[in-house]
């Protein structure tokens, strides 16, 4: 099952949208869920994201204007568990050990976050922690070069394979990064 | 009764030789099989060159075709694109190149899409396809999955979601959200039996690329997989899918050309076959084609084409359609025979065309005759 993972667009205040080289490679029919992580920031962005899969989960981030996005969100695919939350709430922005106490009170193998537009994937004491940076690429607070990039989950039984679209020098670039529940 | 009683006298005694004569059988067939004692599906099986007339060979025969069947299974109804745990492939689900496998694996989704729809509608006069199968996919083929992998891939079903709250003090609320299920699915390891026929349809059109996925397809296989799924024989009731699935292929190598758009034209296309059909009502009823093609100035394309290619699935009821086959597939000229089939279903309702201007007679001709 493939489930698209992406957030922190900040359409239209930080960037006009998507890289077009992103747009061409998200076309509907492909994708059956989105996890989003917020700050979208506008009602047009959840409509485009709605256009792409039927099933979109958003939670709400510090821009977000749509106020009904939900704070965290847990979503059940399959043996997995994975914790959605925008990441703002979490001091310090970004740290694993503050990571790991969300994923804990959640009670989830996989925690989703954004926040700080920059790509995490890594294993924590054999959680998996997912940052789908900023698919904009939009600047945040500390950082004004930021690389647009997205994640795409391929889950199965017991593993989950993480696709990473990142733009670099005008190109999509794909990596694969591998979780296996233990 | 005694009569009925004959006649599977007569089937049992041909079938039980040990070289099986296919002219007698051919003969016996032509006049309709009993529905006793597995005659029809062997009858069947025999015609379509699926079995061999040797009865001694049967045995070993049948379990090679029903493990190459397998073997097509594992190989090519699965849920995901392989993962080979190469971490160098390139190979992407968002990738455009027409060589990659997530690009294919795509392609297939849209063709089951199709085959879906189609199968979902199978026969919707007849309850048989929206029962549940005694043999399902976890039952028959040893693989690690416990369910048909073919429908988590159109299932569009929402993924099950709580949001959670924190509120004032800090303790956290769940909120569950209302799962929406897919309509009329069954539980994991069960299945009905059109779900059974869209993965033949899948394991066909996977393997006969350059032909692909017509409409069409579903009718014809549909009594094939009817007489094989109701055999009663145990035996030939678990292995229905194989069966089908072989027999089909050797029914579709002879009407495939039907089949195919670039063919329509030439010789062996659908046009001169419809073409042949209303020669031979000229021939036999003069009056009628005059009637029909001269006043009327109805085409055959209008009407015959669903009886040909389907083989006049659609136009009878299934049991009369099983029937109708026996005599097809034992016909000497098998299928040039359909098309004499036509004519006489043309001719019975003659008097009806005759008294109808032009719309009223295609409605005749279109709805189904009997």
């Amino acid at each position: 099952m493939l489930v698209l993972v992406l957030g922190d667009l900040h359409i239209p205040h930080r960037s006009g949208g998507l890289p077009a080289k992103f747009k061409r490679l998200l076309v509907p029919g492909k994708i059956q869920h989105i996890l989003c992580t917020g700050n979208l920031c506008t009602r047009e962005t959840y409509d485009y994201l709605k256009s792409l899969a039927n099933d979109v989960h958003v939670v709400k981030g510090d821009f977000d204007e749509v106020s009904t996005y939900p704070e965290q969100k847990v979503v059940t695919v399959g043996q997995f568990r994975i914790g959605l939350c925008h990441g703002h709430q979490i001091i310090p922005w970004g740290d694993m050990e503050s990571l790991a106490i969300v994923q804990r009170q959640l009670d989830v193998d996989i925690l989703i976050t954004g926040h700080t537009h920059k790509f995490e994937a890594f294993e924590h004491e054999n959680k998996f922690f997912i940052n789908p940076g900023s698919a904009t690429g939009a600047y945040n607070t500390l950082d004004r070069d930021v690389i647009p990039s997205f994640v795409l989950l391929d889950i199965q039984k017991t593993t989950i394979v993480a696709y990473v679209y990142k733009i670099r020098d005008d190109d999509v670039v794909v990596e694969k990064v591998e979780y296996k529940k233990p | 009764m005694a009569a009925a009683q004959n006649k599977v006298k007569l089937f049992e005694n041909v079938l039980n030789q040990e070289i099986i004569s296919l002219e007698e059988i051919k003969k016996l067939c032509f006049s309709g099989c009993p529905e006793e004692a597995s005659i029809r599906a062997t009858c069947w099986k025999l015609l379509l060159n699926y079995i061999p007339p040797e009865t001694a060979d049967w045995k070993s025969h049948l379990k090679k075709q029903r493990e190459s069947y397998a073997k097509f299974i594992d190989e090519l109804v699965q849920n995901s694109v392989e993962n080979d745990n190469d971490s160098s492939t390139k190979d992407h689900p968002l990738n455009t190149n027409p060589q990659s496998d997530w690009n294919q694996y795509f392609k297939d989704n849209e063709m089951l899409c199709q085959i879906d729809r189609d199968c979902r509608r199978l026969s919707p006069g007849l309850a048989f396809y929206q029962y549940e199968t005694k043999y399902p996919y976890g039952k028959i083929f040893k693989s690690n999955h416990e369910t048909n992998p073919l429908r988590k891939r159109l299932a569009g079903i929402a993924l099950s979601a709580e949001e959670i709250h924190t509120n004032k003090v800090g303790t956290f609320q769940k909120n569950k959200e209302i799962k929406k299920k897919a309509p009329e699915q069954l539980s994991d390891g069960e299945e009905y039996h059109w779900e059974v026929v869209e993965r033949i349809l899948f394991v066909y059109t996977k393997l006969n690329k350059g032909q692909g996925y017509v409409q069409g397809m579903n009718e014809v296989i549909g009594p094939l997989y009817y007489t094989f799924a109701t055999d009663p024989d145990q035996s030939g009731q678990e292995n229905a899918e194989a069966d089908t699935f072989w027999c089909f292929m050797n029914l579709m190598s002879e009407v495939r050309d039907n089949f195919i758009k670039s063919l329509d034209e030439s010789k062996v296309g659908i046009t001169h076959k419809m073409q042949q059909v209303m020669e031979v009502l000229e021939k036999i009823d003069t009056p009628l084609y005059i009637y029909l093609t001269k006043n009327l100035e109805v085409k055959p394309q209008y009407f015959c084409f669903r009886w040909i290619t389907v083989l006049l699935t659609q136009e009878f009821d299934l049991p009369n359609v099983v029937r109708i086959w026996d005599s097809l597939l034992s016909h000497e000229k098998r299928f040039d025979f359909l098309i004499y089939i036509c004519c006489a279903m043309l001719k019975l309702i003659r008097g009806d065309i005759l008294k109808k201007d032009f719309t009223a007679a295609l409605k005749t001709l279109q709805v189904r005759l009997y």
